[in-house]
């Protein structure tokens, strides 16, 4: 058969293209050196080359391999089955559209059949290269819970082959979801076998540590059975791992700690631990590669809720160094920066030496680029990251957030397409509307507050709780100017229908917001009198209604600060505590004296602190019948009570009963 | 009959006196965020009687870290044409993150007492603070609550305005009526500078409260 030579003499220009296009003919071939000889070709191009591996994807290399190693398989030429493989492998390798384009091919099942090879090579390359496939999320769905799937599986980690047991891990690694399927691998041994490969290869060591993170994590009977081990001596060699000089193995062995230490935290106690595995985190995540990608994310893991840890990290200087990598003006891949600008945010989450560290290292102008990254899981930890920081009082007081350039970016996301990234910016936007009565609200100009209002009525209940948290913020010591700009938008009506929402924390918002609404300026209370007196109405109808603590407390708060104003205002409190004709069993407000709630008994006692407050000529008889109705008695079996601050409001109103000639 | 209440004049004793188990203050309505005061500072020295009309607000208090912080107005400034408001941020004594010793801010534990014992209710606490720094009190169901408030920058004027922000306040809380009284404490100013302040209340007929929820 007549062979193409490799046109040696043509110009560059058109020779690459010539040769690629020849490289195809010559896979087909019938002839096993020429197809040999092309397989290695192709291989060797694309070997850590995306772009080559994307322009032969796009010519059908794959489905041509997979042809090559197909008929290979049935006239079992060795050299051709181990080729095609590593090429194979060598496209799925951290290529999504490659391990795309070897499924489809269907080649899949072969790539399988090729660890049951007499021939050595042929097991590792097969073995390699399905390890690739594992390594993605597109990998075929491996069901532990069937037994022959279990069996193959235990047959791959007693395999001596290290690219096979390797694989049995990877498999593990990364198809292991469910607590059900951890529960089905420990029974089975998986935790016994995947220690033996601690002590094995580098590339075992690595598959080892990642399959155990994966099979502990969240599961603390697994946990406990690993540590258990040998009297923790694996532990211990995990713990040593994060020391080691391979940078991907310190990850890996810190991840599986952060794994553990999230699941059980008990086995961390020793201080130097906890510190020393924070520090290392921190070191790798100077390492350019996908280790230090990893580390970001591992890092926020970690510290996640844990103030001890952030103050561990914070310490060991994580800020600085963070902002530093954040600087170097390089570009940072998406999952890095995700990591870093969580790691931040869980930094910044409970203190405020964090913060203001974050703060004075002049980061706003930075985070608000990167609210326009085209990757949404970075605009989300961005947001994520200026709403933990605006925890702080002192700069939101200072106006840190305010500026135009830092406000419209976040405005402009809430009608991001991600969803993920609406909520995170409508976290960060509650916080930073907290202006203290400046003013000027950058927000306001930019249309915050009709958003805001538009989003409170969103099919979902996060979003019309997080919009009204927000609209609360914004209104507190709020001036008329500010109220009435909300208020018009919402008017009576509009109000009911927030308070009446079938979610209780949505009326807890929107009650807490009324509250603010009706403080400050006595004509504010006003509000609740609009549309004669619907707001009240339904404030009262609320609370008749048995509702859960959190949204009663609220609700009290806006009958105090009603009940702070006029005789009228205060009457028309004692109308709703005590409408005609109700019986005994509906009043509310002794079942609030009763709750455990310490934050609920004292609002209630706040509200007969205003009615019977001696500046008003009507005390006296709201006081007579609040004795009638049973509460005067009722706070006076309180008068020790539990709470510090509510046995102090009840011994104001006491000692007022008793001005009052109270016997 | 009047009812017989139960008088605790003293706070309880703690057993153990780990601050690694101390728990925060519990929250106290008065001393909270939105809350307003307003009384009076008094800057006399041997030349002149004088006093300063201030308006206080807490804009925001952490009980689990000890920490409050809000903005202090100083009006009839002699030497400023408008009023100089300030922000400050406090330090709660809850023998938890903080003791009944400043340890900085040039406050000597002399300068500490002598400033403690100026408030009648640090009476009954004053052995135990002087004997072991007050390490086994209960403050938790005391009704003051004890703090040094750090005045951090001017929010309003220039440096150069005339006034000093260099020293701090001993301050004393009445949990039951709001009331505050304080002394100012800067090795370079007249000593004892006392602010006496109390809870306004916007011309209403009682207590009105807003309230926010950072996310």
């Amino acid at each position: 058969m007549p062979t193409t030579t490799s046109s040696s003499s043509s110009s560059a220009a058109s020779s690459s293209g010539n040769r690629q296009a020849d490289v195809f003919s010559r896979l087909a071939s019938s002839d096993p050196e020429v197809k040999l000889k092309a397989l290695r070709e192709v291989k060797n191009q694309i070997i850590g080359n995306r772009t080559k591996k994307l322009s032969f994807l796009k010519l059908g290399a794959v489905p041509a391999i997979a042809s090559a190693l197909s008929d290979a398989d049935c006239s079992s030429n060795s050299s051709i089955l181990v080729q095609s493989a590593a090429a194979l492998g060598s496209f799925a390798c951290g290529f999504e559209a490659g391990v795309q384009a070897v499924l489809d091919a269907g080649v899949f099942p072969r790539l399988l059949r090729l660890l049951t090879s007499s021939d050595e090579k042929v097991v590792d390359a097969g073995a390699r290269s399905l390890r690739m496939i594992f390594q993605s999320n597109q990998a075929p769905k491996y069901d532990f819970l069937q037994e022959k799937n279990m069996e193959f599986l235990f047959s791959l980690l007693n395999s001596e082959n290290e690219n096979v047991s390797g694989l049995g891990a990877s498999i593990i690694a990364h198809a292991c979801g469910t607590s059900v399927e951890q529960q089905v691998l420990c029974d089975a041994g998986v935790l016994e076998k995947l220690v033996l490969l601690l002590d094995g290869s580098l590339s075992q060591r690595e598959a080892c540590l990642e399959s155990l993170a994966t099979v502990l994590k969240s599961n603390p009977e697994a946990v406990s059975r690993f540590v258990g081990l040998e009297a923790g001596r694996y532990m211990s060699s995990v713990t040593e791992l994060t020391k080691d000089r391979y940078p991907r193995t310190r990850l890996l062995s810190c991840l599986c700690l952060v794994v553990i230490y999230n699941t059980s935290p008990s086995y961390f106690l020793n201080m130097g631990t906890k510190s020393s595995l924070v520090t290392t985190l921190l070191e790798l995540l100077n390492d350019p590669g996908q280790s230090g990608d990893e580390a970001a994310l591992g890092l926020s893991s970690l510290i996640a809720e844990k103030e001890d840890l952030q103050k561990l990290a914070y310490e060991a200087n994580a800020i600085k160094n963070i902002v530093d990598i954040l600087k170097t003006g390089s570009e940072l891949n998406p999952k890095r920066l995700q990591g870093l600008f969580l790691s931040l945010a869980e930094l910044c989450s409970k203190l405020e030496d964090c913060r203001c560290s974050f703060l004075s290292l002049e980061m706003l102008d930075l985070l608000v680029n990167e609210l326009r990254h085209k990757n949404a899981d970075v605009r989300t930890a961005a947001c994520i990251c200026f709403r933990n920081a605006a925890r702080s009082i002192k700069n939101l007081s200072a106006g840190r957030f305010t500026t135009d350039h830092v406000m419209l970016p976040l405005v402009q996301l809430l009608h991001d397409p991600s969803s993920s990234v609406q909520v995170a910016v409508l976290g960060a936007l509650s916080n930073i509307v907290l202006d203290f009565s400046s003013p000027k609200s950058t927000f306001i100009e930019y249309g915050g507050i009709k958003q805001l209002i538009e989003l409170s009525k969103s099919m979902d209940p996060n979003t019309r709780c997080s919009s009204l948290r927000a609209l609360r913020n914004l209104m507190f010591l709020a001036d008329n100017n500010r109220k009435e700009l909300f208020y018009s938008e919402v008017k009576a009506q509009g109000f009911v229908a927030l308070i009446s929402d079938p979610e209780p924390s949505v009326q807890e918002q929107a009650l807490a917001l009324l509250r603010n609404l009706v403080d400050g300026c006595i004509n504010s209370i006003e509000f609740v009198f609009d549309e004669d007196g619907l707001i009240l109405d339904t404030v009262g109808r609320q609370l008749r209604k048995a509702p859960q603590a959190q949204m009663a407390i609220q609700g009290m708060y806006v009958l105090t600060n009603v009940a702070s104003g006029t005789e009228l205002h205060k009457e028309a409190v004692m109308q709703q505590l005590f409408p005609q004709p109700q019986a005994e069993s509906n009043n509310f407000m002794l079942k609030f004296l009763q709750s455990h709630e310490s934050q609920l008994r004292s609002a209630t006692v706040w509200t007969i602190i205003n009615l019977i407050s001696p500046s008003s000529p009507g005390a006296l008889d709201r006081h007579v019948k609040l004795r009638n109705e049973g509460i005067i008695p009722q706070l006076k079996n309180m008068v020790n009570d539990a709470c510090l601050d509510v046995k102090i409001r009840i011994r104001t109103v006491l000692s007022q009963s008793m001005s009052f000639g109270d016997n | 009959m009047p009812v017989r209440v139960v008088e605790n004049n003293a706070p309880a004793q703690v057993s153990g006196n780990d601050p690694g188990n101390r728990s925060p203050l519990p929250p106290s309505s008065l001393l909270a965020a939105g809350q307003a005061f307003s009384g009076t500072q008094n800057v006399s020295n041997q030349q002149k009687e004088e006093a300063w009309r201030v308006n206080v607000q807490i804009q925001g208090i952490d009980l689990e870290h000890g920490y409050l912080c809000g903005t202090m107005e100083a009006l009839n400034v002699p030497m400023a044409d408008t009023p100089v408001i300030t922000f400050w941020e406090g330090e709660i004594v809850d023998g938890k993150n903080y003791t009944f010793y400043t340890g900085k801010w040039e406050a000597t534990r002399e300068d500490d007492m002598r400033h403690w014992s100026k408030f009648p209710s640090f009476a009954p606490l004053q052995g135990q603070v002087e004997s072991d720094g007050g390490r086994q009190l209960d403050l938790s169901n005391y009704p003051y609550i004890f703090m040094r408030w750090k005045e951090q920058y001017f929010v309003n004027v220039g440096t150069d305005c005339g006034l000093t922000i260099a020293g701090f306040y001993y301050v004393c809380f009445s949990c039951s009526d709001g009331s505050i009284s304080g002394f100012y404490y800067d090795p370079n100013s007249s000593p004892f500078q006392k602010l006496e302040l109390k809870t306004v209340n916007e011309g209403r007929s009682g207590f009105s409260f807003s309230s926010y929820e950072l996310q």
